[in-house]
């Protein structure tokens, strides 16, 4: 029998050996969000990104930042638009006041860096070069001067993992402006999508698609992107609607961490939604 | 045996870096080569098959949690693909494997199999026909890899061909 066994090791040991890493792979991947695996994820990532910022930096120098050119044409827009919007600002504060309404547009913003990405079709992971030590924490939105990016998955005391719009396991809770119908948007590993909507709505292409105010993570109305496109399913009683975002996620450079800390069990049910 | 994995080891930390920063920039709609892929199958044609699935297991947990994605991931794709790498081992076989284009064939068809179990791993919702994930997420990305092995082909040593 021991022969016997010795043997079938001897003959079939890389079917062995294969099965056996498989299965431990296997297993990690299912005990990705237990602490342990956190914690050494946390410490990994947090020594091997200063080799990625200090080489980023280097290569930042040397290629065209196509983000900044766009920051630059942005600037000319915006300079333009400052003084429609002083005199709207002085009429806005006069009606506010009259209302009472209160001014929930201000949220702090921290200014972050691209130092690494992960490109796959299905895993659109971003590093960023602020962390625990700036005061971001896991959760907070992640946008841009066009919209929405991502948010914050992981953080360590000086950098953090930023999920993009492009990772299938990042569910948000959307608006349709012009109808405010509201759907949950999903990336597929080929499109932005929002699943299940009634036909019965009247969604056009080109509508605004905007955070929703029933998100607790997200704030309300910070602009995601356009439907493009309308499929009907199978019965003709539901949508699928394609979303255009506004951002230009591979070209993104210079982000903004938006500083909100929700509320801890609204957000705990959510964060367990993306996961 | 440590010392043995010692040097594709250190020559991950570099590719990595390279991966996760230069790479980035010259992706064609998220579709990238991946180098450590390389790496791994050149080790495997020359050390065997038990040796490379055991590198993938080691460089792809190593790249999990380095770059913030999903663990085991990696750990699990590269397994695989290198234990079918090691398929086209042969000690008479290591020079003809690693110095002629035959080399990037096999990162053909081993770097698709492994876009695409890694591919099929992470992408959680699904929605995606077969025949897509096989062709842009599998068969994209290995012959961007493939492009990337011509320079070991080109520069490797050719010794008694």
């Amino acid at each position: 029998m021991r022969k016997f066994l010795r043997r079938f090791v001897s003959d079939y040991k890389e079917y062995i050996l294969l099965i056996f890493l498989s299965v431990i792979s296997l297993t990690i991947l299912a005990q990705n969000e237990k602490p342990a695996a956190k914690h050494l994820k946390t410490f990994a990532l947090g020594n091997f990104a200063v080799i990625n910022e200090i080489i980023n930096s280097i290569v930042s120098i040397l290629k065209s930042d196509e983000s900044r050119d766009d920051l630059r044409n942005e600037n000319a827009h915006l300079m333009l638009e400052l003084n429609r919007l002083r005199k709207y600002k002085a009429e806005n504060e006069e009606l506010r006041s009259m209302i009472a309404l209160k001014d929930t547009s201000k949220y702090p913003l921290i200014p972050v860096k691209i130092i690494s990405k992960l490109v796959t079709k299905s895993q659109g992971n971003f590093i960023v070069n602020r962390g625990s030590n700036n005061e971001i924490r896991k959760g907070m939105p992640v946008i841009n001067n066009k919209g929405l990016v991502g948010l914050i998955m992981d953080v360590t005391e000086n950098y953090s993992v930023v999920q993009n719009l492009y990772n299938s396991n990042l569910s948000i809770a959307v608006t349709l402006q012009r109808i405010n119908v509201n759907g949950i948007l999903n990336y597929d590993g080929k499109n932005l999508i929002i699943k299940d909507v009634p036909t019965t709505y009247d969604v056009q292409i080109g509508d605004i698609i905007e955070t929703s105010d029933f998100s607790s993570i997200f704030p309300p109305s910070i602009p995601i992107g356009i439907v493009s496109k309308k499929e009907s399913n199978v019965l003709g009683l539901l949508h699928n609607l394609k979303v255009e975002p506004f951002v230009n996620i591979f070209a993104a450079n210079n982000l903004f961490i938006l500083k909100i800390i929700p509320s801890k069990q609204i957000n705990q049910l959510e964060m367990n939604l993306i996961k | 045996m440590i010392i043995q994995y010692l040097k594709p080891i250190l020559l991950f930390i570099p590719l990595a870096v390279i991966q996760l920063v230069i790479v980035p920039l010259i992706s064609i709609s998220n579709i990238a080569p991946n180098l450590i892929f390389i790496l791994i199958a050149y080790f495997t044609l020359k050390q065997g098959q038990v040796y490379g699935t055991i590198l993938g297991f080691i460089l792809g947990f190593l790249l999990d949690i380095i770059s913030g994605g999903l663990t085991g991931a990696f750990m699990f794709s590269f397994t695989l693909s290198a234990f079918v790498v090691g398929y086209f081992y042969g000690e008479n076989k290591i020079d003809i494997n690693i110095s002629s284009y035959f080399l990037l064939f096999i990162l053909f068809v081993c770097g698709s199999i492994n876009s695409f179990l890694y591919a099929v791993i992470s992408n959680s919702y699904s929605n995606v026909s077969l025949f897509f994930m096989m062709l842009e997420e599998g068969i994209l990305p290995g012959l961007y890899t493939a492009l990337f092995g011509l320079p070991i082909v080109i520069f490797h040593p050719k010794e008694g061909m």
